[in-house]
């Protein structure tokens, strides 16, 4: 079964073989058959040219091995049908150098058909493999013109001797304009340092890379990344240069938008801080200059007020009464407000902080504020966050003690702080009370600065600590907001992003 | 009778000294002291030199500071007398207006005994006075070498 799927190559090389040697038996059968007839035909002497055609057609088609074979059967059959004694293998000594001439003569003829073969094998290989190396360098070529990469070639005079498509493409100049021009004079080239150095190290190391300032066939400027690449003949003498361009304007265009970015954001920065230096300069002075007045004011009243009381009528007393707290009241608002600013200026200090730990220490400090009333509260259990405590403790003292002022006029104050669903990534907190609420559409207002939505008389306060709660949450990165109804008690919520987690090691 | 320790009180403000001596004069402690308006006058005190090159040489039982000083500011002042072998013994408090936290931090560094901010309300503010006028020149044993007086209580 093998033997029939095979066969083939093996087969047809026997076959050959066979046809070879075939044809050596027949050329010599052929010409000693001719031989014996023009002898019978009185025709003498025919033999030996006859003999030495088959050889030679022997050699010419079938080869050196069996015009070789043909030789030896041309010199048996030469033996046999046409020397003394006649149809024996007998030579006679005077026919023996005729004999020797006959089958070197046969030997020689073989030899130079064999050459001949040979020379004839070898162009044609020649042929073949010429033929191969240019489908290659064509394919080659081709392969260039395909790649977007500008490549061309120029020889050491700078002459450009190639321009693939990618090039034609980058500078607008086809193949055609290209070659035959001076590169750098065409692409009108700015080099970063001068020609000789660059040479020099072209020269040294057979590249060379850098970026190069050139100019498209419409004028236009490109910035490329250059690479040089040397070639040498067999003599290693210099030949020609390749180079590969890459438009890197766009890229470089970015790194001057990202650098100019970069500036603004620096002088921005220097701004802010100078403006921070100044706000906090601004604060400082006004926590000096601005109390010592006011102090003054209330110093001096009440001085007046000591000595001149007996004197006073009621009204007058009463005025004096009001300096003195409208003084006290604008000190609270200076403190206040300087609190405020200190939370936008202080650096936060971030750790894990337990809000549990922390609703307790803020409803300590609230409790003299519930004195004599009755409340009830509900603390939820609250998560850890990651925060500056004592700011995160400021803005639940100040939402805490926001709601029990605003219970006030409930017989039984009910306030609740707990944690909420929130969105995934943050963490949020509630205290809902059920105090006089406010009015959802002045929401936007509630946490702006001195922004109040009751009357001074009704509850006191400055209007900044919700505007404080908003600041603090602001500077953890998170959201504050609130629900209410006009006394139907109000929630007010905030969140803490928990990305800023730290997991309790 | 007690004894009653000179009080150095440095102020540029006329309404601040007025006020103080005010508070202190009520509770009888106003009789020793000194006054001066700013910085540099108060190391002059506080050195014997120049318009007090002539003074005997103890130090005051405490020294009242303000911060906000003309010429050398009170935190300049601290650093001189906690610097200064002599003065380091004098117990300093800092009287002043300001909350701010780097004062008091920086005071504290100086080695400041007591950091006071002067209250807007003048109840508190006398009070605060008295207590201190009290405590650092009457119950407080002020170090060796310093003015003390016979005083009514």
């Amino acid at each position: 079964m093998t033997g029939m799927a095979k066969p083939d190559a093996s087969s047809q090389g026997w076959t050959a073989v066979v046809l070879k040697y075939g044809l050596a038996v027949v050329s010599v059968a052929l010409a000693l058959a001719l031989a014996l007839v023009a002898q019978s035909q009185a025709l003498q002497k025919v033999e030996f040219p006859l003999l030495m055609m088959a050889v030679a057609v022997t050699v010419w088609y079938a080869g050196l091995g069996p015009g070789i074979v043909a030789v030896a059967l041309s010199g048996v059959g030469f033996n046999y049908f046409f020397t003394q004694p006649l149809y024996t293998l007998y030579i006679e000594p005077v026919d023996r150098p005729v004999f020797v001439v006959f089958l070197l003569f046969g030997l020689v003829i073989a030899s130079f058909g064999a050459r001949r073969r040979r020379i004839e094998r070898e162009l044609l290989q020649a042929r073949e493999e010429l033929q191969a190396e240019v489908a290659e360098r064509t394919q080659q070529a081709s392969l260039l013109d395909l790649t977007h990469d500008t490549i061309f070639v120029r020889g050491m005079d700078d002459v450009i001797t190639y321009w693939n498509r990618g090039a034609e493409e980058l500078y607008g100049w086809t193949a055609r304009d290209a070659i035959g021009q001076h590169a750098h004079q065409l692409l009108q080239t700015v080099f970063p340092k001068p020609m000789e150095a660059i040479h020099g190290e072209l020269l040294a190391a057979g590249r060379w890379e850098g970026e190069l300032d050139k100019r498209k066939a419409d004028g236009t400027p490109v910035a490329v990344a250059s690479r040089w690449s040397l070639r040498r003949d067999e003599q290693q003498q210099p030949l020609a240069i390749l180079e590969t361009n890459n438009d890197v304007t766009e890229r470089k265009r970015r790194e001057e938008d990202i650098r100019q970015l970069n500036e603004d954001l620096e002088k921005r920065t220097s701004e802010l801080q100078a403006t921070n230096k100044e706000l906090e300069a601004f604060a400082y002075s006004i926590s000096h200059d601005l109390r010592a007045p006011l102090r003054h004011v209330a110093g001096y009243t009440e001085l007046l007020h000591k000595n001149t009381a007996a004197q006073l009528d009621d009204r007058s007393r009463r005025y004096m009464t009001l300096i003195l707290e409208a003084a006290k009241r604008m000190g609270t608002l200076i403190d206040d407000l300087l609190a405020f600013s200190r939370i936008g200026r202080a650096e936060t200090r971030k750790t894990t902080v337990s809000l549990d730990a922390l609703v307790k220490e803020a409803l300590h400090e609230t409790r003299p504020e519930t004195e004599g009333r009755q409340v009830a509260w509900t603390v939820g259990a609250l998560p850890d966050v990651y925060g500056d405590r004592s700011m995160l403790k400021l803005a639940l003292v100040n939402l805490i003690s926001n709601a029990v002022k605003f219970t006030r006029t409930r017989p039984k104050a009910e306030i609740e702080i707990g944690h909420a669903d929130g969105k995934d990534e943050e963490t949020v907190v509630f205290i809902r009370d059920n105090g006089v609420g406010f009015d959802m559409r002045y929401a936007d207002k509630l946490f702006g600065v001195f922004q109040r939505l009751h009357q001074a008389e009704a509850f006191e306060g400055t209007g900044i600590g919700l505007a404080t709660v908003q600041r603090i949450i602001h500077r953890h990165g998170g959201r504050v907001w609130a629900d209410g109804i006009v006394e139907g008690g109000a929630t007010f919520y905030f969140s803490v992003p928990k990305s800023w987690w730290e997991p309790r090691s | 009778m007690t004894e009653l320790g000179r009080i150095l009180m440095v102020e540029d403000d006329p309404n601040d000294v007025e006020l103080t001596l005010t508070a202190l004069a009520e509770y009888n402690l106003a009789n020793e002291v000194v006054v001066t308006r700013d910085g540099a006058e108060a190391l002059d005190y506080l050195f014997c030199r120049g318009n007090f090159a002539t003074r005997t040489s103890e130090n005051p039982a405490v020294l009242l500071l303000d911060l906000k000083l003309p010429k050398v500011d009170g935190l300049q002042v601290l650093r001189q007398v906690k610097s200064d072998e002599k003065l380091r013994v004098i117990p300093v408090v800092v009287l002043t207006s300001s909350r701010e936290e780097r004062d008091m931090v920086a005071s504290y560094r100086l080695g400041v005994n007591a950091y006071v901010v002067k209250p807007v309300d003048f109840h508190e503010f006398v009070n605060a006075i008295k207590e201190l006028g009290i405590f650092w020149a009457v119950i407080n044993q002020p170090p060796p070498g310093s003015v003390r007086k016979k005083g009514l209580t």
